[in-house]
This record gives structure tokens, sequence and C-alpha cells, in this order.
């Protein structure tokens, strides 16, 4: 259909009422009758319970209930599954992971409450429902647990290691699974006959996800029914539904779950955490609504969290610089419980990135710590694969002489190889990966660089250019659903399983159905986040939603434009071929009658619809279950300059160059790309939740100690372009932007790092990259002591 | 107990509450103006940001009883249900917010700095928004908004930079 709407960088329809504070997060919600509940907290990072003397806390004013894991237990229920196998990126009916070298694939149900053994700082063990919350956080102060030390183990490479801490019987050496991916014959043979092979290991640093909205969660349960009402901010209601009935031991319809507006979400709240399961079972416990909300410091120590990876990495290339093979080890670190091997899944299918490499297999380890779980962040294995094949190029071209863009000129896959399949699977559909890296080095000005360079040392700075290219893959649920009803009043309503945490679905998706049914923006309303009225869908994460729904809108679209013929046809007595849609009406060749979409669902609520005269509602639904081919890409060039007297750095020009295929609101899409550029900047410089080795308590927990990019952070200039080698593989030509200024970041930054540095040190620097480790790495290259 | 007399967005109130309720837990909780939000325990995020008389404060380190006599400005009271303020209507033109959980704290900031300095200079607004972290937009259009704002003040003849909280 025409584009009107598609395309403009049309101001949100959501900001109305978020701008005037009427925004409804969960803590805004508030059940009659409500109590209130918080959490004792493991203070061990391994630990045996030994007891839990509740006695005076069952005592203190106005405390209802003191809860323990094993009452959870008494009342016959069991943990939650993760499910933390996702689904294949390709074969997306199995599981990721198939086998294992050892043997088995670990999953471990996870309790709301801990019974007998704590495994991280900060793991829920006695749940307080009070009257109040400050009644509820009084008492919890009143609760004894009884602990007796066991030893931690908090890094995943010692883990696994012989003799290391064991966390559960069934995951031996820690390992949830270990698994070869790729031609390992074939690098081998690669390896053999290579002229220079480049090996260096990356250790990807511990984030938290940090969405500004303390997670929160609010279970009622109705006795008579039996049904529950769990109010919790999420990516998507209809997992946390599924989970949350599973332990619970009910049938999904007996769960109600809506999540209202969500206060960010970037991966880890796609998942289903403890305390959301704690509140339902407590409700039903005590008889009346319980709520919660998490403080911050709660929230670093309880919110899954992301990265956390070793990547040990090898490159073999030939004589003119053409990769021959790669073979990398990726060690990822999964926590305490098994909640997500999305990140190790991610990481391995998208490892060769946007280069043609002939050979690669990878190595993959997903191992247990005494550290809070870790599930999918912004970007979830991509970024960590982008960052070292972007970094190990750099690094290559440093030990074969070349110059760094013209190795990568000799590696991009070109669009005569498209459709291209990669090593590890993946087709790419389309993508001018070489056109992008080449408007990247024009729109930075990437030739006038070492005049830049020279300016810079006059003033005492060392600038440095870093570039990045990647790729990402069209992963997450597979399956989605839209319904779409017209009112009498012409109204459009769309239901639809995806979930915004501030993409701003309201607009965009809108922007999409309006233009496909040529009504104005505001005839439509989309509604989501209650499972009441969404049925299926997998909510918003890896780029899937504008992906998917565009896809199924378009679809839905041509199903009401020819019902609308048809209906009219019928209430015309005219054939439909004499009969056209246009702007929202139906009308006919003689220009004798003329019907909006509301008087044709007026007619169709009369006498049905057609062919189907029992259904009396002016309705399509769309529903997919499958891979669409979308493949965002592009190019990060980043300019910094670092004072060498303090090793503080900054970011004084970044340039993004990004094909999401087509974009529906650029305003929107430039957003994401910021947004995602601030994070890698703070996993880049600040970001790091530090735990002792020793003892696991954690170092990081408040915005005190944990840094994340503030207003200062971002770069002096920044550009953002937008490309569009559009994709075939949906009908909108949508790739997907929510992961596009994440991917490439710290790959980009830790290049232009290594490349202001160069004349000092080729230490590679750690993640993040302080102005102490800055400093400390100059100072060690100068035969200084730091 | 204390009795707090407050004048919020220009409407007299007065609560009975317990000695150590925070002006935030009043807020939200007694008065349900829940724009005001929470988002850390240590007074860096600044999502709880409001001005009291006049001054931008973290209604999270303020004790509702320190408050007592005072005038309270929160998110509701930039706009009126006809029309925008002139920050809210900033961060919508600007697309200055996403998921909108740090946007009220950010924007009694940003009012606040209108009046006190309003300078467009990047480093001035910098320096005004450390106290308030965003997770989602970058900050790239949040200094839009600020500065879209500061000349839509001074368009609608409204004093900009002048008033010293």
């Amino acid at each position: 259909m025409d584009s009107r709407l598609v395309g403009q960088p049309r101001p949100r329809a959501e900001d109305q009422r978020l701008v005037r504070g009427q925004g409804r997060y969960t803590d805004d919600v508030n059940l009659p009758g409500q109590a209130y509940g918080a959490f004792v907290r493991s203070t061990h990072a391994h630990a045996i319970i030994r007891g839990i003397d509740i006695e005076a806390a069952a005592q203190a004013p106005g405390v209802i209930a003191v809860l323990r894991g094993q009452d959870y237990l008494d009342d016959g229920l069991r943990g939650m599954d993760h499910i933390p196998n996702p689904a294949d990126a390709i074969a997306f009916k199995e599981r990721a992971f198939q086998h294992s070298l050892t043997g088995s694939i670990f999953n471990q149900r996870h309790l709301p409450l801990v019974v007998d053994r704590v495994r991280h700082v900060g793991e829920p063990v006695v749940l307080v429902v009070a009257r109040s919350m400050r009644e509820a956080r009084d008492a919890c102060e009143m609760v004894q647990i009884d602990y007796e030390p066991l030893p931690a183990v908090v890094d995943a490479v010692q883990a696994m290691e012989d003799g290391a801490p064991q966390l559960w019987d069934g995951a031996p050496r820690n390992l949830c699974f270990q698994a070869r991916v790729g031609d390992e014959a074939a690098v081998r043979e690669a390896f053999a006959r290579a002229h220079c092979v480049v090996r260096r290991e990356f250790r990807n640093s511990r984030v938290v996800n940090c969405q500004m909205e303390p997670r929160s969660a609010l279970g009622s349960f109705d006795a008579s029914s039996g049904e529950y009402l769990l109010i919790s901010g999420s990516q998507g209601v209809t997992r946390q539904q599924m989970c949350i009935a599973d332990a619970l031991g009910i049938s999904p319809a007996k769960l109600r779950v809506v999540s209202p507006d969500v206060g960010g979400g970037f991966g880890p709240r796609s998942c289903v955490n403890p305390d959301q399961l704690a509140v339902l079972w407590a409700a039903r416990r005590v008889g009346q609504p319980v709520k919660w909300t998490s403080d911050r410091n709660e929230a670093f120590l309880s919110d899954y969290q992301g990265r956390d990876q070793v990547i040990r990495a090898a490159i073999a290339f030939d004589a003119q610089g053409r990769i021959l093979g790669i073979d990398n080890e990726i060690i990822g670190n999964i926590g305490a419980h098994t909640v997500s091997y999305v990140p190790l899944a991610n990481g391995s299918r998208i490892m060769t990135t946007v280069y043609h490499v002939p050979a690669a297999t990878a190595l993959l380890s997903a191992v247990l710590t005494n550290t809070p779980p870790t599930g999918p962040y912004r970007g979830a294995g991509r970024p960590e694969a982008t960052h070292v094949m972007e970094r190990m190029l750099d690094i290559a071209a440093d030990e074969m002489g070349m110059d760094r863009i013209e190795l990568r000129r000799r590696n991009l896959i070109q669009p005569a190889q498209m459709p291209y399949r990669s090593p590890m699977g993946l087709t790419y559909d389309s993508g001018s990966f070489a056109a992008n890296m080449e408007r990247a080095l024009v729109v930075s000005q990437w030739s006038e660089a070492e005049q830049r360079k020279r300016d810079a040392r006059a003033r005492g700075k060392l600038l440095g250019t870093g570039l990045a290219n990647y790729v990402e893959s069209p992963v997450g649920a597979p399956r989605e659903r839209i319904e779409i009803t017209i009112g009498t009043d012409g109204s459009v309503d769309f239901v639809v399983g995806t979930q915004s945490t501030g993409q701003g679905h309201e607009t965009s998706f809108v922007q999409v159905l309006a233009d496909e049914l040529g009504v104005p923006f505001e005839a439509v309303t989309m509604r989501t986040g209650d499972s009441r009225f969404v049925k299926v869908g997998g909510g918003s994460h890896s780029d899937r939603s504008m992906r998917l729904v565009g896809h199924l809108l378009v679809q839905a679209g041509e199903r009401l434009r020819s019902t609308a013929l048809s209906a009219a046809a019928s209430m015309w007595g005219l054939q439909v071929q004499d009969l056209c849609y246009e702007d929202g009406r139906v009308r006919d060749q003689a220009g004798q009658h003329v019907a909006g979409l509301g008087e044709i669902a007026a007619h169709i609520g009369r006498e049905g619809m057609p062919g189907n005269p029992e259904e009396r509602r002016f309705f399509a639904e769309a529903e997919f279950n499958g891979r669409i081919a979308a493949h965002p890409t592009g190019t990060a060039v980043c300019e910094l300059e670092i004072d060498p007297e303090t090793g503080d750095v900054e970011i004084v020009r970044y340039t993004s160059i990004d094909d999401v295929g087509r974009p529906i609101n650029p305003l929107i899409v430039e957003g994401q790309v910021h947004g995602g550029l601030a994070q890698g900047i703070g996993q880049a410089f600040f970001e790091d939740y530090h735990v002792d080795p020793e003892s696991g308590q954690i170092f990081s927990g408040s915005y005190m100690d944990y840094g994340v990019a503030r207003a200062g952070a971002i770069p002096r200039r920044f550009d953002v372009e937008l490309t569009e080698d559009r994709t075939h593989g949906n009908a909108l030509g949508v790739k997907g932007g929510g992961e596009s200024g994440i991917t490439p970041a710290t790959a980009a930054i830790f290049n232009a790092l290594a490349d202001a540095l160069s004349g000092i040190t080729r230490e590679e620097l750690p993640m993040p990259a302080t102005p102490a480790a800055i400093w400390s790495a100059i100072q060690r290259a100068q035969g200084v002591q730091p | 107990m204390s009795r707090v007399e407050l004048r919020v967005n220009g409407v007299a109130t007065s609560r009975e509450v317990d000695d150590r309720t925070l002006l935030v837990e009043l807020l939200r909780g007694e008065l349900g103006l829940t724009g005001t939000h929470v988002g850390c325990d240590t007074s860096q995020c600044g999502a709880c940001t409001v001005k009291l008389d006049g001054a931008a404060v973290k209604s999270c380190t303020v004790l509702a009883a320190q408050a007592s006599g005072g005038e309270v400005l929160t998110v509701e009271g930039l706009s009126t249900p006809q029309q925008l303020g002139e920050v809210p209507a900033a961060f919508v033109a600007c697309h200055g917010l996403q998921c909108g959980f740090c946007t009220p704290g950010m924007m009694m900031a940003i009012d606040y700095y209108l009046d006190t300095d309003g300078s467009l200079d990047d480093e001035r607004i910098h320096r005004a928004l450390e106290g308030n972290i965003c997770r989602c937009t970058g900050y790239v259009n949040i200094i839009e908004a600020v500065k879209h704002a500061a000349r839509a003040r001074a368009e609608a003849g409204k004093p900009v930079g002048r008033q010293h909280g």
C-alpha cells in the first residue's frame, strides 16, 4: 500500500502519557488489600543453610507471613524451567544445542527461594510478607540464617578446573554443556597451510542490565476461581505465563500476566525471575495480594546479568592476508542457575561476521559459577563475537604489516557472493558490507586522521581511530501472532504479542497498519502486555518485533482489504472486480457507492464475514512460526583522544552507518543506535560487575560503585546514517534496529584505543578500559611498575 | 508521626506521616502522584527529581517532614491537560525518551537548569545532567531536547537562566 506514514520520523504516540507522568509502571499499580513482600537474600556466595530462625520476624509488627523455600516445596510446587537452550537459529523447531561433549545438557529448575544451599550473593532465601513495605523490610532484619560457608568460584575458567568448588550435582566441572560447532577437520587443514596464525585471548566483562525501572511484581490469587494474576514488567507476557504456570502446576489459562509500561528491557527481562513466582505463591498463601519492588542494591544482586565470556581466538591467514580459517573457544559464565545459553548460541553462529571465512569451528563451554545468573543482554553474543573478530583483524594487520582497512577489504563478503552461506550455517540474503565500510570511512574522514593525530599530539593527546564492521543474526522466539478487529466506528484495534520496553511500538506498528489500511494514524490502537488477550507471542528481543510484526501486519492488512471488498460487493450486489479499495474506503467504479471501514464492519456485524456468516466481527489474524531472513549490518568508526598523563579518554567523534533494512520510523531507529552506543561506551570504559574472587562478595552493588554512561560520556560528535539494502526476507524489507548501535561499539572503541596507544604499547587493554587501566599500561610500557 | 503541609503543583495538602517517610513516598503513595519515580537508593540516578521551593532535589533523599511548608513541583505540574510544557514538548519533539522511566526526573532537572542557566553549551548541559541516569537514549536526544526547550522558553518570552535557585 502507499507509504504516507512508513518512513516518517513521527514523534511517538506513547510519549503523550509518559512525559505527563501518566505512565503506568508496575510499582505505580496497587490492588485493594495488598500486602508487601521483602526478601532476605544470601550474604554468602556459596554456603549450606544449617537453619533459618524466623521466630522473631514472625512476631514483628505488621508481619503476616515469613516464608521459606521448604514451605514452597511442602506445597508440592517445583522450580521454574527457564528452557535455557534456545530455539536454533536455523532449524527453529529444534534446540540450538543437541549434544554435549560432557554427555548431557544440564538444566536445573530454579526455585523461588533457596532451600538448603545458596549459590550466589543475593539469592533469595526468605520472603517476609507484611502490612507495609517498611514493616516487611524491618522484619527481614530479624531473620537469622545459620550458614556454613563453602569455597566459592566466580570465574568461569577457574570453575572448569579440577578441584574447583562444584555448584550442582549433575554438572561435573561446573559444565552445563560443552559443544563443538563448525568443521573442526577443515579448520585443522586450513591452519596447517597458513602463512600466519594470530592467537589472542579476550575477556568480555560482566555487565549489569541497569534498566532504570527497578523490577517489581504484584501477585494475587482469587480462591473462588483458582486464578492467579501477576502484574510485572517484562519483555513479553507469554513466556512469563508459560514458565510460571509450569512451576505452579496449573494450566496457563489460570494465570493472567500483565506487563504495563516497562522501564527498559535490554534482554534479561525476557526471562522469569524467582521473585515473580514468589509473590504469586505468597499471595495464595496469605490470601491477599502481595507486592514487591526491588531497590537498586537488590537489583545489582538479583537482576540477570550479561556478557562475561572468555574467548580464545585463532585466525589463520594466507600470505595475501586472506582468512583461511577461524578456531575459537568461547567460555560463557552462566552464573549460579541455568537461565540462558542464548549468548553462546548467537555468538558462535555469527562469529565469522561479515567476512568470507572458508572454515570455522568453535568449542563452547557453558560454565556455572557462584555469581548471579547471566542472560541475553542487548546483542547477546553478537557484540562479544564482533569485538573479537574486529580486534583480531587489527592485531593481524599489525603483525602482518598490512593496512587494517585493506585487510578487511580483502576479506569482506562481496555482493556477488549473496546469498552467502557462512561456515556456521547462516545465510545472508543481503548486505552491502564493503559499501557500508567505505561510506563510514568517508563520513568519519578516515583518510585525514593522520593529520588529526599530529594535531592531537601537539596538544599532548594521543588520538586513535578504530573501525568495526558488524552483522547480526535473525533469532529470538520464532512464533508471533496479531489479531486485528475493526469497529463499526471505523476504529482499528490490534493485539500483538511483542512488548515495547521503550521501542515505541504504539507508534511504529501503527504507522505500518494505518498505511496498510489507508486510515489515519489516530484510527489505530495497539494493545499488548496482557495474557488475557495476548494468546500467542514471543515478546521483544533479538530485533524480532518489527521484523515479525511488520510482516504480519502486511499480511493481515491484505486480508482486511480483501474482506472489505467482498463485504462491500455483497452489500451493494456488485462484483468484487467492480470495486476498489482506497484511503480506507471501498468504492465502485461507477461512483455510485462508497463505504468506510466502519460501515463495512456494521454490514459484517449484520450479515457475517463473506464466506463465514458465523463470524460477525470485521476481523483478521496472522500468525508466523519460523525464521525470517534479516541481517542488520553496518560499520562503526570511533575516534578518541587519550590523555597519557591521566589515562582519561574522550570520544571526539563517532560514526555509525547502519543498514536496518527499511526504517519504519527513522527517529526511533536512530534513538536505538544512540542508546546501544551508550551501553557500548559503558561497557568499554566504566561498567564492571566486580566480584571478589575469593569470597564472591560484590564490590559494585550500587550506582556509586558501578559506572554507567552519563551525559558527559557521549561522543562530542555523533553521525548516524541509515543505509538501506533491503532484505527480501519479509514483506516490509525490515532487518531490525535495536542492536545496531551496541554490536560494533566495544570493538570500534577498543580498536581506537589500541591505535592511540600503538606508539607506546601493544598490550591488550582489559575491559572496561578505565583511566587507571590505560594509565597503568602506559606506565608498564615505559618500564615503570604502576 | 509528623504533620506535613505542602503545596504540590499549586495545591495545598496536609498529611500526617511516619517520621521516616521520604518526600518521594509521600508524593507517590499518599498523594498518588506516581509520575515521580524511584530508580536507586543512593541519590545517583535522579529519577525522583522534583523541584522544592524552586530548586531541583532528589525526593528520595528528602524527608517529607523536611519539606513541610514548601512548594513542590512534580512532572505532573509541568503540563496542563490541554498543553504540554516546554520541556515535555521538547522531549516529544526530539525523541528524548524511550522507556520513559527516567524522564520525569530528567525533565525536572532540566526545568531547573533552564531556570538557573539555560545555556546551550554542551558541557554546561552535561554538567546539569550529571545527576540523572538514562539507560535508553544515550543522552543525544535529551541534550537536543534541552536546547529545544531553552529556545521555546525564550520564544515564549519566559525567563531563561535568571532565577537562581
